[in-house]
């Protein structure tokens, strides 16, 4: 076969073929991206996860925040225990404002509440809290 | 080089011949139509374009010609020639096409027809007037020399690409145009590709700068252990405030809070309502929140229980 006889075919076969290898390379390309465009973005979001996890339960100034529980209350209503990141506090005689006050302040904290126990008695409160972090 | 091949004279009187190597050929004044004008053109493609009205009246009608243009110091030369005729003839003759590398007509070499080529006993080739005619072999007179020598000399630089003419089922302006276009294309998707390389370059960024921080994150397996240890913490008890709010939630005009109980596992709420609406009111929003309730005897009273 003489293929000097179909040359401009073969011009415009090479030009085509060229123009696929060029949109092969793109759609390549463009897969390849995509693809580690979703898993970089996919660790970014775990590492960004585990960052605001580990600030939220792994902060260093949860234990100053915990303190400030002994504050919120008159301490003649109050019995605290701390046992290193482990607290038992008991209140008595609570009213509404001091229980809202306590209650807000408790579940704002990063602690692990092991217990929480609220009794009725004659229009004010009891309350027996128990946590750690 | 054009003049590398063998140059072959072609003349309706001709031999038949066999060919197994390409040549060139030189066509005589038989196969094309002579034309000059001094034309106030610059370029010869605006000379092309309008070399079809030169030529009305003077060509065949029903065939499809072809013209070759070049200007000879103040005129336009025009040649007209019908290309199927050529071929027709030239396969008539023997010729395979593949073996004809370019046409050329006997006008592009005038100067070098210096004498008369005899073509066969009747007819000669002749320069006049720088015009080459076919004449018969009588009318040279008596004295003329022997016949010209023809050979690859007479080649002319601009021929014909009679393959591409013949073989190729586009011409080529739309070879032109089509390679273009694709090699154009090509180029946009290879520069568009290359773009897309640079896109998760922020990603990138955003992430270096993170583990530098914290560069215990680097590894997977340390932040799946990390995430799976906090998420189960996280998940426990922001369930615990969320089941803490929605109760307090139920604490409305006409309700009293008797008892709260809540430990990892579990929560116990004690309702005391004033009236049966409040107490239905309070189911109500405990059935919504899909907790379970459980009345108790003394007046409009009710517990809530459920697991966390």
């Amino acid at each position: 076969m003489n293929w000097q006889r179909y040359q401009n075919e073969l011009i415009v076969l090479m030009a085509f073929m060229f123009m696929f290898m060029g949109y092969l390379y793109k759609h390549t390309q463009v897969s390849s991206q995509k693809e580690s465009v979703v898993e970089s973005k996919l660790a970014l979001e775990e590492i960004k996860e585990v960052v605001a996890l580990k600030k939220i339960w792994s902060n260093k100034k949860t234990t100053q925040k915990i303190n400030k529980l002994q504050t919120l209350i008159p301490e003649n209503k109050m019995k605290w225990s701390k046992k290193s990141k482990k607290v038992t506090a008991s209140y008595t005689g609570l009213n509404d404002k001091e229980l809202n006050t306590l209650v807000t302040k408790i579940l704002n904290l990063p602690i692990v509440i092991k217990t929480l126990q609220i009794k009725n008695v004659a229009s004010s409160y009891d309350v027996e809290f128990k946590c750690q972090w | 080089m054009g003049n590398s091949k063998e140059l072959i004279l072609i003349h309706t009187s001709m031999d038949e011949v066999t060919l197994s190597y390409d040549v060139n050929v030189m066509l005589t004044p038989q196969f094309y139509t002579l034309k000059r004008e001094p034309l106030p053109v610059q370029y010869a493609y605006q000379a092309k374009r309008i070399a079809p009205s030169l030529f009305e009246g003077l060509l065949e009608e029903g065939k499809s010609y072809e013209y070759m243009v070049w200007k000879e110091e103040e005129e336009w030369v025009f040649l007209a020639y019908d290309l199927e005729m050529i071929t027709a003839f030239l396969e008539h003759k023997g010729f395979a096409l593949e073996h004809i590398s370019k046409l050329f007509f006997a006008q592009q070499s005038a100067d070098l027809f210096t004498a008369p080529l005899l073509l066969n006993s009747n007819e000669a080739l002749v320069s006049l007037d720088n015009v080459i005619v076919v004449v018969p072999k009588v009318a040279l007179g008596e004295n003329e020399g022997p016949s010209l020598p023809f050979d690859k000399r007479f080649t002319p630089k601009k021929g014909i690409m009679l393959k591409s003419a013949y073989g190729s089922i586009l011409t080529v302006r739309q070879t032109a145009v089509l390679a273009s276009i694709f090699g154009l294309m090509a180029l946009m998707f290879f520069i568009e590709g290359s773009r897309y390389s640079g896109n998760s370059k922020a990603i990138q960024v955003q992430m270096e700068e993170i583990l530098e921080a914290y560069p215990s994150l680097s590894s997977k397996y340390t932040r799946d252990s990390i995430v799976s240890k906090y998420k189960t913490l996280d998940s426990a008890e922001r369930k615990k405030r969320e089941t803490i709010k929605t109760l307090a939630g139920m604490i409305f005009k006409g309700v009293t809070l008797n008892s709260f109980e809540m430990n990892e596992q579990k929560f116990s709420v004690h309702f005391s309502c004033k009236d049966a609406q409040a107490f239905k009111r309070v189911k109500a929003l405990a059935k919504k929140n899909k907790f379970n309730t459980v009345n108790v005897s003394r007046g409009h009273d009710l517990k809530i229980e459920g697991t966390l």
